[in-house]
């Protein structure tokens, strides 16, 4: 009951502080940018006349390149928001004292945790779903009709990606009483994500690994392994718990 | 068709965004207005809602806003 | 029976023992004034006592149900922390709703609670105003129906009226007042005259420690000295040497003090001997502007305890 009560605290939250809005806005419009910059880059570079000589080497844009550009900016924004509007979820109330007057009530810390992830949550589930349908129709006008099933998937893994780092914010944030600090910790685990996503033979066990996934499902293409999405569903897991490890007997 | 014909065809598509860009500038910049105080000088924050396009309404109203 | 019972509480931060083996009871049904100075280890007991900290050793029983985790106990607590913080966003009425659903309050009963206290506190007119531009006494007000929510049985106040003005001060402690006998309350604070103002119990606690526990009267009667002061007139103010030299004399009179044109005349027999101090002031034609028993104050006593360490209670 009390996990319900702190969750509508926290969508309300969201809403207020416009949150919802600047998440919902942002993805939606580069949702939509996306396809029109696969499409008009060719464009563009024939149009500016230093560069027209050039314009011949690229190939015409493909409906491949829409869902690489939708991919590529989509990931960037909704895990820049997942870090923004997580960083202060814990750290913030703790500085505030308005932890300390809620938890003083019979209010379980563990709730508390839990519906600032599924807020948090929420907002990036309304933005991506605004982006998705967005970038679906610019789609279909400047290309082709996108597999609505694997159009649907691949946002769904997107979303899934975009929460591997709010959850890892919210343990940074569980962590300290300065949101700066909780943010900086998270920009750390997604550079070391990204270094081993890199890596020729680790690459594969990094949470990034869910994007090419996303996009092979999206083309239609096999899939050989799913470690990306076991890596971010427990790091999701673990950075949860920790939070909870962590906060559970902290002085406030 | 030349290119230019190619940018005004599709221009119709920029409409939406252009509007969701505008429509949260000015946002941003009444939420500016009514404002007591802000993280850094108000002036700053006119020129980055304005000059911004998307990022510069989004950056102040993540970080510039202080109840 | 005590419905607060504190046991050799001891808490460290860092290098700095906050709590000594503190030992506190509150009675259940009393007004407890916890009076210690900045940095004594009230604030530390009462986030104890909330269940926000938690003690290196030593235990908590409250309303009779703790067994050294205060937080067991928070469905019959109310805790007004120094400086209660809210969320900006919201308004009174939303706020109180969410900490009534914390509490379980069924919708219906929620509402009237909710309505109730805002009347109480005097909020009625600001209840749907963003929190965000309330003011400090405002803020305190709305903290006090807050921790009234669950009509507990032990309420803590962390200083409730150390940082408002004197108006604001005096509603507060109206508030305090009319709680009396509904519920205990353990209220710290540094000053003295709010003490004296509502609790019936004190409790002095310096350098982490309870110097000592006792009810109000008791107290002064046992530490108070009583006094009367003399504030002399310009035409003897140069001669108040001579005049407090000729003071001592009385009988009865135990020390007498002097500042500027202020004399102070130290007795336990009050009423004996400020008859025979009104006789020698007319028989020698002394010059007075007034002549004032002092009432015992707590003060005194506070400064007695605080500054030269411990005395035996």
């Amino acid at each position: 009951m009390n996990l319900w009560s702190a969750f509508k605290k926290e969508v309300l939250e969201q809403a207020r502080t416009k949150k919802l809005l600047i998440a919902v806005i942002l993805l939606a419009a580069f949702g939509m940018l996306s396809p029109l910059m696969a499409k008009l880059i060719p464009d563009i570079f024939a149009s500016i006349p230093s560069l027209a000589s050039y314009s011949s080497l690229i190939p015409p844009p493909t409906v491949n390149d829409a869902v690489a550009q939708y991919v590529k900016n989509l990931t960037q924004f909704g895990v820049l928001l997942a870090l923004l509007f997580s960083m202060g979820a814990v750290a913030q109330e703790k500085d505030k004292g308005t932890a300390a007057m809620v938890l003083s009530k019979p209010m379980p810390r563990s709730s508390f945790l839990i519906a600032k992830f599924m807020a948090v949550s929420l907002t990036l589930a309304i933005a991506m779903a605004a982006a998705a349908i967005g970038g679906y129709y610019y789609t279909y006008f400047l290309f082709e009709p996108l597999k609505a099933t694997a159009f649907l998937e691949m946002n769904g893994l997107l979303l899934l990606y975009m929460l591997v780092y709010a959850a890892v914010t919210l343990f940074f944030s569980s962590l300290t009483r300065t949101q700066f600090v909780a943010i900086g910790g998270a920009a750390g685990v997604l550079i070391v994500f990204n270094i081993l996503a890199a890596l020729p033979n680790l690459g594969k066990y990094a949470p990034e690994a869910m994007i090419s996934n996303a996009i092979a499902l999206m083309l239609g293409q096999p899939i050989s392994n799913w470690w990306g999405l076991w890596v971010g569903l427990i790091t999701i897991g673990v950075a949860l718990a920790g939070a909870w490890l962590v906060f559970r007997r902290q002085e406030l | 068709m030349s290119n230019i014909d190619v940018l005004i065809k599709y221009l119709p598509l920029l409409i939406p965004i252009v509007l969701l860009q505008i429509g949260l500038m000015i946002f941003a910049l009444i939420d500016l207005a009514r404002r007591e105080r802000t993280r850094g000088p108000k002036w700053m924050w006119v020129i980055i809602i304005v000059l911004g396009e998307l990022i510069g309404p989004i950056v102040y109203l993540v970080v510039g806003r202080e109840e | 029976m005590n419905a607060i019972e504190v046991n050799h509480l001891s808490k460290r931060y860092g290098q700095v023992q906050a709590l000594n083996s503190l030992n506190l009871q509150v009675k259940a049904g009393s007004v407890y004034g916890f009076l210690g100075p900045n940095g004594a280890g009230k604030t530390t007991t009462l986030r104890i006592l909330s269940g926000l900290a938690r003690a290196d050793s030593g235990d908590v029983i409250i309303d009779g149900a703790g067994d050294g985790v205060a937080r067991r106990a928070s469905d019959h607590l109310g805790y007004l922390p120094e400086e209660p913080a809210f969320y900006a966003w919201m308004t009174p009425l939303e706020f109180l709703n969410y900490i009534g659903e914390i509490f379980h309050l069924e919708a219906k009963l929620r509402k009237k609670r909710v309505g109730e206290l805002i009347e109480l506190v005097g909020l009625k007119d600001a209840q749907k105003r963003k929190i965000g531009g309330f003011s400090h006494g405002m803020r305190q007000r709305l903290g006090f129906a807050q921790a009234m929510m669950n009509a507990p049985d032990v309420l803590l106040l962390d200083e409730p009226v150390s940082a408002l003005d004197p108006a604001g001060r005096k509603e507060i402690l109206e508030l305090v007042l009319s709680l009396r006998s509904r519920c205990t309350i353990l209220m710290s604070t540094h000053i003295l005259a709010d003490v004296e103002r509502v609790c019936d119990t004190i409790g002095i606690i310096h350098k982490g420690s309870m110097v000592i526990q006792s009810e109000r009267n008791e107290l002064l009667n046992r530490y108070a000295v009583s006094a009367i002061d003399v504030e002399l007139a310009n035409g003897s103010a140069a001669n108040a040497e001579a005049i407090m030299e000729e003071f001592k004399q009385i009988e009865g009179v135990k020390a007498v003090g002097v500042d500027q044109t202020l004399i102070h005349v130290h007795t336990p027999e009050v009423p004996e001997v400020t008859q025979r101090l009104m006789k020698r002031i007319v028989a020698d034609g002394i010059q007075i502007n007034k002549i004032e028993v002092v009432r015992p104050s707590l003060e005194d006593i506070f400064m007695q305890l605080t500054c030269e360490g411990r005395v035996q209670a």
